[in-house]
């Protein structure tokens, strides 16, 4: 049987340096993601900036514009302040998840760490950006308007716990998304082999995972799209939570 | 599948998060079991607030 968890394996390439004890290593991982940072810089910088687009520059402002309507429609225009990072967010994930689709590559996103990582970042600056635009105001997030008296310390309890749940569910979405994704194909793609090693009987049932290897890959696709998508607007909410507390 | 690992991880980082807390909080005043118990109940709660907002049963924020 193959494993389907080796695709999952972080290899140190070579060695950047130290902190203190701790090496710094340049892993397969950080390889795909300065791969993920060189394709979308090239797809943003490098395809010309003609008036009548050409093919990649029409992809280049499909995505502006795509990240652009998403942040206006749930934050508001205050929110495109925070365009860059919502970007930036959101090709990172796209691109490497798209990269992870492609066999024998590694996928970022199936690491928690990355998107823990991720949704910590997104977690402080809604934290901090709103601290420092509301002041104490903030809290008010925490105190839904209309609750009778006696029950609001419970109620702001409860709502508290669900703030700081956010980047947990935020991140584990994500990562559970890709990694089930990728083991289930690699368990399929596997019975094909088996299937195949077996003689001309195991090549005839070889037929039915291959057909659903292929319907997964299709699936995967627009998972990896879609994750990346609900990974953005996710942001968007939390960021318009930094805006506007307690509306 | 992809729904369910959206609602799933709701409830379960709202669990996760109030037994931390719980946790976090008996470590520091010796209080323990009660403070597990308490917030690992109110982690319960926010996990289920956390799912029925994110599927969009109840309104975003009360008075939104």
């Amino acid at each position: 049987m193959i494993d389907p968890i080796e695709q999952f394996h972080i290899e140190k390439l070579f060695t950047i340096g130290r902190i203190g004890n701790q090496e710094i290593a340049f892993t397969n991982s950080s390889a795909y993601m300065l791969v993920s940072v060189a394709l979308i810089s090239l797809l943003m910088i490098g395809t010309g900036r003609r008036l009548v687009p050409g093919r990649l520059q029409s992809v280049a402002e499909i995505s502006y514009e795509f990240v652009a309507n998403t942040i206006r429609s749930s934050a508001g225009s205050e929110g495109m302040k925070f365009f860059p990072l919502v970007f930036s967010i959101f090709m990172f994930v796209c691109v490497s998840n798209m990269i992870g689709i492609i066999p024998y590559t590694f996928t970022i996103s199936s690491h928690i760490i990355v998107t823990a990582a991720l949704a910590l970042l997104v977690f402080f600056t809604v934290l901090i950006y709103g601290f420092y635009k509301n002041g104490l105001k903030f809290f008010k997030l925490f105190v839904p308007s209309g609750i009778p008296i006696v029950i609001l310390p419970l109620v702001v309890l409860i709502e508290i716990i669900s703030f700081l749940s956010r980047p947990i569910s935020h991140s584990v979405r994500l990562f559970a998304n890709m990694l089930a994704g990728h083991i289930t194909l690699k368990v399929f793609a596997s019975f094909v082999t088996m299937l195949g090693a077996m003689g001309l009987i195991g090549w005839a049932g070889a037929v039915l995972p291959l057909g659903l290897t292929v319907a997964l890959t299709a699936l995967e696709l627009l998972v990896a799209f879609l994750q990346a998508y609900v990974f953005t607007i996710l942001t968007c909410i939390y960021i318009n939570d930094a805006i506007h507390p307690g509306h | 599948m992809a729904r369910g690992f959206r609602l799933s991880s709701e409830l379960v980082a709202g669990v996760v998060v109030g037994a931390l807390i719980g946790w976090g909080f008996d470590r520091l005043l010796s209080t323990s079991p009660f403070g597990l118990i308490v917030f690992f109940l109110l982690g319960f709660a926010a996990g289920v607030l956390n799912v029925i907002r994110s599927a969009g049963v109840a309104p975003d924020r009360t008075g939104r």
